[in-house]
């Protein structure tokens, strides 16, 4: 005999050979993804943003440890719980004290997460449900003025959104226009960048409004992950290429947004149909962040493409109904855990085409 | 070059490691001096032993009879005398009777040039007798009884005969080599395949990678004076199972239109007609069975593996233990951490290379321990990979929580029984989940209540 071995094997099932990509790897991936976004942040923000990102981060560790460690687990590894406390850091804003983060980051992986026994079985998005809370409990750590290194403190993130919003004050102004009028910071770049570009669209009857290059720039008050839009956006289409996440999603998400926020978004301004300002919405506020990185977490959106296309466009609306219409602004976050509790039910009637008969008895 | 056909939905690319055997040329293996010749290598129950120790027998000498319609005769590989009869695991936990027989005497049949028989003549009953008595089954998968399939279907004529030289595995070369060295046999079988089931169409499948086999054996075809469309299909996973190739070339089909009838490897409908699908392999046994007499005492099996020093596809004698194939291939360069029976996909591990060939293992594939590792489950993350791998259109994460929970009639009701396990959700999950042998545990259990059939009814 020939070393073949008298060995062993314990009963293992076919197949024998496995895909490439593991859970671990999309889950960190995601995180990588999401990673210069946050370091947008951080470079905008300065050192107070590090702060919350750490709080947050860590906060989800030690809490994903220890509940694990309930049920003699080590799950660290699998970069879930790193990737929901860089999320909810992502989505807080950068002033936010630092209590604030670790209950916002706890809340999201002991109640949310871990109660429902641990990754995968969750039916809300950890980070957002985290978030959420925290919104509520400490309204006023969401309601301090932000500065960015170039830029003056001028409103609190949230506040801005809600005071862009087409009212009867606005005057039938855009979105940035009212922001402005609001006292709203814009950076030296932005008056250069926009002044330069008005000059030379002037013969065209086109003029940017103040703060576009700015928006477009990530420099801005909000959420310490959710400014770089760019970078947000790359991200987003990496995961999409790379398939670790359905790219029907945000792109439904958005589309379906964009599209009600352009028809219907002029009327409170009394503007009228067709006269909504869908492109400012689309980069203010948390939108790109939750749409690319949250509403596409696998544990929480629905199995198929079809279902996904369909939640993608439940999803739309309801961010622009709560956007719009909601008493708490952005929309976004809340959409999401809305949209949520409607995927168990889409799963159910959102089945692949079933080919052939089955088969008789036994192979 | 147009992108090859491939079945309507689902499949992935499992690493194909054919290329390590495809260009070796078939090598007739040793005949073993011991064979253990298993009673159970068909579909259906085990053949009964008609032979007990001491007896002697000849090669090619039926030692098993068939039990019942699903089941096929057994034959002695090698001539010599019964030493033992042993009784013996089979898949799934089954105890079923074997034949150990030490070689003597002489060989009939080995070494002589084989004096082709005219058949032509031959009636269609006399063909099948001949067919089923040499204890052919289909070797593509279902290993029901040949006859079975070539009988012509109840209530209506063949629409398409598809010979299938598809591989069933990216691991297994052992069509290669049958198409590249033994077209004309194929052909021959093919023929009478025809006059059986006097099909309107006849399709010859090949994979990809053997699309340069095309021309040699289209010169088969012409020296035959036959008329057989050649098609080249995919490389893609599952695309050797008989129903999806089925659904490549004629269309697939929706879950619940139509009826068919479960007859063996007939699948399917073309135009309200039967489609009958046969592996390449169990034409080259109904050639023999029919044109030389020669009961199907051996097959084509590829060895391949790692740690396998000279993988190659061999024609060996049924009974062969899996060492001396391993070792007929210059043997193993590290211990094997896992020995395969048939492909990386499907196949089913077994723990010692004591275990002998059957009809129906088209492989064998020495795992090195590392590849061999089983890897970490983890919890469901709800990704989706599965469904978009499912050739079938299932959802595997749903069925495989419904088989958690012992859900029969839920699961059957959601496809369960369309299932092939063929392990492409296992493949594609990142969570490591081993869904297809979940969803086959599933089946069976399901089967044994008696649920598949009242369903499928």
């Amino acid at each position: 005999m020939s070393g073949t071995g008298a060995s062993v094997v314990p009963a293992r099932p076919a197949p024998h050979v496995r895909g490439a990509v593991s859970a671990p790897e999309l889950i960190w991936s995601a995180a990588l993804c999401l990673l210069p976004a946050s370091a947008w942040g951080i470079l905008v923000f300065g050192t107070p943003a590090a702060f919350v990102l750490l709080a947050s981060i860590g906060s989800a560790l030690v809490c994903e440890a220890l509940t694990a460690l309930l049920r003699r687990e080590f799950t660290l590894l699998d970069g879930s719980a790193f990737l929901t406390g860089l999320m909810v850091g992502c989505l807080l804003p950068p002033g936010a004290p630092i209590h604030v983060a670790a209950v916002a980051s706890g809340f999201a992986i002991v109640v949310v997460k871990q109660t429902f026994g641990g990754l995968g079985r969750n039916w809300m998005n950890p980070a957002l449900a985290g978030v959420v809370f925290a919104r509520l409990s400490w309204s006023e750590a969401f309601a301090v003025p932000v500065s960015t290194r170039w830029s003056g403190p001028g409103l609190a993130p949230l506040d801005a959104l809600a005071a862009a919003l087409p009212g009867p004050g606005s005057g039938g102004r855009g979105a940035l226009e009212t922001l402005a009028a609001a006292g709203y910071p814009v950076s030296a770049a932005d008056g250069r960048v926009v002044g330069w570009l008005n000059a030379r669209l002037a013969p065209l009857g086109v003029a940017l409004p103040p703060g576009a290059f700015d928006l477009l720039a990530g420099i801005r008050p909000g959420g310490i992950g959710e400014i770089a839009v760019l970078l947000l956006i790359a991200g987003g289409v990496f995961l999409a290429a790379r398939r670790v996440i359905r790219w029907q999603l945000p792109a439904v998400h958005l589309a379906t947004f964009a599209l009600l926020a352009w028809v219907f978004g002029g009327l409170g301004a009394g503007r009228g149909f067709f006269a909504g300002d869908a492109v400012f919405h689309l980069l203010a506020g948390s939108l790109l962040l939750v749409s690319f990185f949250m509403a596409t977490d696998p544990v929480t959106s629905p199995l198929t493409p079809a279902g996904t296309i369909a939640y993608g466009i439940g999803l739309g609306a309801a961010t622009f109904l709560l956007r719009f219409y909601g008493s708490m602004p952005d929309g976004a976050p809340l959409a999401v855990i809305l949209m949520n509790c409607t995927v168990p039910l889409i799963d159910r009637y959102a089945k692949p085409v079933r080919l052939a008969a089955p088969r008789g008895g036994a192979r | 070059m147009t992108q090859a056909k491939s079945f309507p939905r689902g499949g992935v690319y499992p690493p194909d490691t054919s290329a390590l055997s495809r260009l070796e040329p078939l090598t007739n293996a040793a005949v073993p001096p011991r064979a253990i010749i298993s009673m159970r290598q068909h579909a259906g129950p085990p053949a009964e032993c008609i032979v007990r120790p001491g007896d002697g027998v000849r090669e090619g000498m039926m030692i098993g009879r068939a039990q019942g319609p699903r089941s096929a005769h057994v034959h002695s590989s090698i001539p010599g005398r019964v030493v033992e009869i042993m009784e013996e695991t089979v898949a799934g936990g089954e105890r079923c009777q074997a034949v150990a027989i030490e070689m003597g005497g002489e060989f009939d049949r080995s070494g002589r040039a084989g004096e082709e028989r005219e058949w032509q003549a031959l009636s269609r009953f006399a063909l099948l007798g001949k067919i089923q008595s040499a204890g052919v089954v289909d070797l593509g998968g279902t290993f029901q009884p040949a006859h079975l399939a070539l009988a012509s279907p109840p209530g209506g004529a063949v629409g398409v005969l598809i010979a299938n030289g598809v591989e069933s595995d990216p691991s297994l070369s052992c069509m290669s080599a049958l198409l590249r060295e033994k077209a004309r046999e194929i052909v021959t079988g093919l023929r009478i395949a025809r006059k059986l089931l006097a099909p309107s169409r006849v399709v010859l499948v090949v994979g990809e990678a053997d699309g340069h086999l095309v021309p040699g054996f289209e010169r088969a075809v012409d020296e035959a004076g036959e008329e057989i469309e050649i098609t080249v299909v995919s490389s893609k996973y599952p695309q050797g199972d008989a129903e999806q190739l089925a659904a490549t070339l004629l269309g697939g089909r929706r879950a619940g239109q139509g009826t068919r009838r479960s007859v063996s490897a007939t699948v399917g409908h073309a135009e309200d007609r039967h489609v009958v699908v046969l592996a390449v392999g169990t034409l080259l046994a109904v050639h023999e069975a029919v044109a030389l007499d020669k009961p199907l005492i051996e097959r084509v099996v590829t060895v391949s593996g790692s740690i396998v020093r000279h993988p190659r596809n061999l024609k060996a004698r049924i009974g062969t233990r899996i060492e001396e194939l391993f070792d007929e291939c210059g043997g193993l360069s590290a211990p094997a951490g896992a020995i395969v029976l048939g492909g990386l996909m499907m196949g089913r591990a077994v723990d010692s290379p004591n275990a002998s060939l059957t009809k129906t293992v088209s492989g064998v594939i020495a795992l090195s321990a590392k590849e061999a590792r089983v890897p970490r489950e983890r919890p469901c993350i709800g990704c989706g990979r599965c469904i978009d791998a499912c050739p079938w259109g299932l959802v595997p994460t749903r069925l495989y929580k419904l088989a958690a929970h012992g859900r029969c009639d839920a699961a059957l009701a959601e496809g369960l029984a369309a299932c092939s396990e063929c392990g492409c959700c296992a493949f594609a999950c990142p969570s490591r989940i081993p869904l297809a042998d979940g969803l086959g545990r599933m089946k069976g259990a399901c089967g044994a209540a008696g649920k598949i059939a009242e369903a499928t009814a």
